[in-house]
């Protein structure tokens, strides 16, 4: 379990992180969002001693982190880069004996992680000779090549084609599954939604939300009401004062209403308008409780 | 996984990859190649040194010997050749193909010509055999004995009083060669430091690296990691020049050859040691590249500083009190004790002395620098102020 308690650095006039507290579980994947410049890479940062906070702490199963206990985790940092001419396959074998593997099983680690991206056959090829996506790949199986417990991963999907982004989706999954915590940034409000169970949402270096999706979710007070009504746009709308128009395409209208709303009311006032085509009821999503979280 | 096992990986991941690189391999050929034409070159061009003099006309018996003589006593060597007659003499004093031309009449006193009055040795040695001739010539007419001429003709026998070392020459050589090498390894080596340091911040791939080491321990790594691939090139360099010298004769061992090369390797490493930790940490204050060399200029500007005052000072007056300032004075001494102990002109307390402050400013290099480093490494945006990296590193 990682645990942020009570971060706060300051750059300068600047406060990157003003009392940052969240916990990250094993066996989870956690989206960790925010607007940029939020804190987020400052965060990671400290997880790693990269940055040291000027108050707080950061613990791994309870205790302190020392250089020890981050030999056990993965990091992906933002600002991606490994040694450009330095093979494929050495790299991954340099980096897996950094984090305490003998010679031979860092070998065979990074061969293991090679074929698993489909890279096997490139293992002697310079870094440089390889393309974008491929670099990310080699990337991620440098976080990834000595099965860490804890994956902190800074905007892992950035740069991907949706090949990519499967790719990096199965891997994260399977690796939350095999019992490690998993922290990762993304702006892709969607793919978080569709991936993780967690999020955490951090903005001008103070924590906004944290929890399950769903219980966030059920915790917003406001609902989304999607309507189609053929051949009517929104102009059936104009007198209601209890739902705001968010979104309009052609026929269909999302409404933001409150979850007290009159459904059955709105129902008749769409039947009077035309046919319905469409009339669902729900939660925001994630982006909503991002937008109202940093707003706030 | 122990610090010193950072310490390794990092030091083997730079031997392997540079060793093998195309920079390394290539500066280890073009030095052996310079090497090998410094000692062979010579050799090959000028082999053959002796003065041509040219003679029209008869010369009296046992002139081409006289000649010959003299030249040996004067340190050098003239050939002697008959040439027919004066024109074809001059156009070949012309071209070059002959130093001198004695034109010797068949009566009355011989000209000596040459092109431009340049070398004036041979006109002495022929003015001084041609006179020598004559006077014995006149002495036998007068009845005076071979025997009493030779007797006369003996010079004084020469006592030293000091002796000059034997092999002074070759010590000269050793000193002027191990400087410049010091000076070519210890610049080269140290600036690849410097740009492993920028090129780990420009591919941002410091910041995996020190996910898991610590900074300090990434930078010493780099410095024996590259400070080994220098000592390898410099023991291939002091062995290609050694062997060679001696294969083209040009060179004879004096005893203090192990002595001086043992110096060589242990300057290189201290002088290495620290211009390498200078240039390393200056590296982490750049971003990219072209900010390094504007970065490592101060640290430039002195070891060209030291490498010339080596040169042209020590090297004159190794016992002066510049030198024996310059033996404590760190960024100077790497070349200032290993050219004052090649001419024999050093006392071992001072050596010591030396190698001590040497070692000790090294390691405070190392605790002051190494902060800086941790400071400066991880900001990849913009040039680093020196002050804000030992801030940033206090936290």
């Amino acid at each position: 379990m990682l645990e942020i308690r009570d971060l706060r650095k300051q750059y300068g006039p600047i406060v990157a992180l003003d009392g940052a507290t969240f916990t990250a579980r094993r066996g989870r994947l956690m989206g960790f969002l925010g607007p940029n410049g939020a804190g987020k890479t400052t965060t990671m940062r400290c997880v790693f001693g990269l940055a040291a906070p000027d108050r707080g702490e950061v613990r791994w199963d309870g205790k302190p982190i020392d250089r020890l206990a981050r030999l056990r985790f993965g990091y992906m940092p933002e600002q991606r880069g490994l040694y450009p001419r330095m093979r494929v396959g050495e790299q991954l074998s340099y980096f897996a004996q950094h984090h305490g593997l003998s010679s031979r099983a860092a070998d065979a680690a990074a061969l293991r992680w090679l074929e698993r991206f489909e890279l096997a056959d490139r293992r002697t090829s310079k870094l440089e000779d390889l393309s974008h996506g491929n670099q990310q790949r080699v990337q991620l199986a440098t976080a990834l090549v000595h099965d860490p417990e804890l994956l902190v991963l800074d905007e892992p999907f950035s740069g991907l084609d949706p090949i990519g982004i499967a790719t990096m989706s199965d891997v994260l999954r399977e690796r939350a599954a095999a019992g490690v915590a998993v922290l990762f940034s993304s702006h892709q409000l969607d793919l978080v939604e569709d991936l993780c169970e967690d999020v955490v949402i951090v903005a001008r270096g103070r924590i906004v939300a944290e929890g399950r999706i769903e219980d966030l979710k059920e915790a917003s007070g406001r609902r989304h009401l999607d309507v189609e009504v053929a051949g009517a746009g929104s102009s059936w709308l104009a007198a209601r004062d209890d739902v705001v128009v968010i979104e309009q395409k052609g026929d269909r209208v999302r409404l933001l209403v409150g979850d007290s709303v009159d459904l059955d009311a709105v129902l008749v006032a769409a039947r009077n308008a035309g046919p319905v085509r469409r009339f669902s009821f729900g939660p925001p999503a994630l982006s909503e409780l991002f937008m109202e979280a940093v707003q706030a | 996984m122990t610090r010193r096992r950072a310490i390794y990986l990092v030091a083997r991941r730079e031997v392997r990859e540079r060793g093998r690189s195309r920079a390394f391999l290539l500066s280890l050929v073009v030095t052996v190649a310079l090497l090998l034409a410094g000692v062979f070159l010579p050799a090959l061009i000028g082999g053959d040194r002796a003065d041509r003099l040219g003679i029209v006309g008869a010369a009296p018996a046992g002139f081409s010997q006289a000649v010959s003589a003299s030249a040996t006593q004067a340190g050098t060597a003239v050939h002697v050749e008959a040439i027919g007659d004066v024109a074809a003499g001059e156009s070949r004093l012309r071209d070059g193909s002959l130093n001198g031309l004695l034109v010797i009449p068949a009566s009355g006193t011989p000209t000596y010509e040459v092109k431009e009055r340049q070398n004036e040795l041979l006109g002495q040695i022929v003015a001084s055999s041609w006179s020598q001739l004559r006077v014995r010539d006149l002495l036998a007419q007068a009845g005076i004995g071979a025997d009493q001429l030779a007797a006369a003709a003996t010079p004084p026998t020469v006592r030293e009083l000091e002796p000059s070392d034997p092999n002074r020459q070759t010590s000269f050589l050793f000193a002027n060669v191990g400087v410049v090498l010091l000076f070519i390894s210890i610049f080269t080596f140290g600036t690849w430091v410097l740009t492993g340091v920028v090129e780990e911040k420009q591919s941002r791939v410091v910041e995996v690296v020190l996910s898991t080491i610590e900074p300090r321990d990434l930078l010493i790594g780099k410095v024996v990691g590259i400070g080994l691939l220098g000592l390898v090139q410099l023991l291939v360099m002091v062995s290609v020049g050694l062997g060679a010298g001696l294969a083209a004769g040009r060179i004879s061992l004096p005893p203090t050859t192990g002595v001086a090369v043992v110096q060589l390797i242990l300057w290189f490493i201290l002088g290495y040691g620290l211009y390498s930790t200078a240039l390393g940490v200056l590296g982490a204050l750049a971003s990219r590249m072209e900010e390094a060399s504007n970065a490592s200029s101060p640290v430039s500007f002195i070891a060209t500083g030291s490498y010339l005052f080596a040169l042209l000072v020590v090297l004159n007056d190794p016992s002066g009190v510049a030198a024996r300032v310059a033996t404590f004075i760190p960024p100077v001494a790497p070349m200032v004790v290993p050219l004052r102990t090649a001419l024999g002109a050093i006392e071992p307390w001072e050596i010591v002395l030396s190698v001590a402050v040497m070692l000790l400013t090294i390691w405070g290099l190392f605790v002051v620098g190494g902060r800086v480093y941790a400071g400066a490494v991880l900001r990849t945006t913009g040039r680093v102020r020196l002050r804000d990296a030992i801030r940033a590193a206090r936290r």
